[in-house]
């Protein structure tokens, strides 16, 4: 990565108000077309980026609560718990 | 130092299921075989001192029930109040580890001025313990250590619930109090037929 360029993180929310926001304008990087409208952000990139990380690795240790559990160096049902947090907060974004 | 800090204040975090269970069931044992070398009688989860069966299974029994009997109460309202899957090996483990400092609570209330306090039978002995100035501040001392030994113990139950279960808020609260006090209470009716 250059020196000069930095790491940016898609902001969720809006700085002024806290609301949730939302995406109005998309841009091919190749021929510079430009689309614009109003479009909910997809739920999963809607989470922190923790928890967008957790769903990773998840995903990546096949699903298996007692890997994801040795990998991060802390309890089953620690790990069942996140997961399980987490399983309600997508529950109650899609609702 | 911090690691350390974070793992007093919930070692859940880091250790529950089998591992908890292995280290809980040897603190059971060490504590039960300081409880009977020292005279020190479980009533239930909350009380000890003196009691009239000095037989070796009596004590077995009694720690036995301290761990069982809040753990058993505390899975089956979780069935109710979660809405995780809540693992009994979980339960029991986390519930065993967080009765170590029991350990610790054995070795104090087997100490000279506690074992003697807790031998006492009658109104005129405690008077006549109690006028001696030395014995009454390790009375007081070691009745003090014992108190926050319990509150650890508490403290780390709660804990436990709250990992093992995935409570939070009132439910969390709510199971506490019943695995807790309900469990003294059957404790104490169900070690009080031993005596």
């Amino acid at each position: 990565m250059n020196q000069n360029e930095t790491k940016k993180r898609l902001p969720l929310r809006c700085p002024a108000c806290e609301a949730p926001l939302k995406v109005a304008k998309m841009v091919c990087d190749q021929c510079g077309t430009e689309v614009s409208g109003v479009f909910d952000l997809p739920v999963l990139t809607r989470l922190t980026e923790e928890e967008q990380r957790f769903m990773l690795e998840f995903v990546k240790a096949s699903g298996s609560l007692k890997d994801m559990a040795k990998q991060m160096g802390v309890s089953y049902p620690t790990v069942r718990n996140y997961l399980d947090d987490l399983i309600e907060k997508l529950n109650n974004m899609e609702a | 130092m911090k690691t350390v800090l974070a793992f007093l204040k919930n070692p859940f975090y880091r250790v529950a299921g089998y591992t908890s269970l292995v280290w809980g069931v040897a603190g059971i044992v060490v504590a039960t075989a300081i409880a009977f070398v020292g005279g020190v009688h479980f009533h239930g989860l909350l009380h000890y001192g003196g009691a009239p069966n000095g037989a070796w299974w009596c004590f077995v029994v009694e720690h036995l029930a301290v761990w069982l009997v809040p753990s058993v109460l505390i899975y089956l309202l979780a069935l109710f109040c979660s809405r995780s899957h809540v693992r009994p090996v979980d339960v029991l483990g986390t519930v065993a580890f967080a009765q170590l400092p029991f350990v610790l609570l054995s070795l104090f209330m087997a100490l000279p001025p506690m074992h003697e306090i807790v031998k006492i039978q009658s109104l005129q002995a405690a008077d006549r313990l109690l006028s001696d100035t030395t014995w009454l501040l390790a009375v007081v001392w070691l009745g003090a250590v014992s108190l926050l030994l319990t509150i650890w113990v508490l403290y780390w139950m709660f804990r436990a619930i709250s990992v093992a279960c995935n409570l939070k808020g009132r439910n969390l609260w709510l199971v506490f109090i019943i695995g807790i006090f309900g469990g003294d209470i059957l404790c104490r009716y169900l070690i009080g037929l031993c005596y």
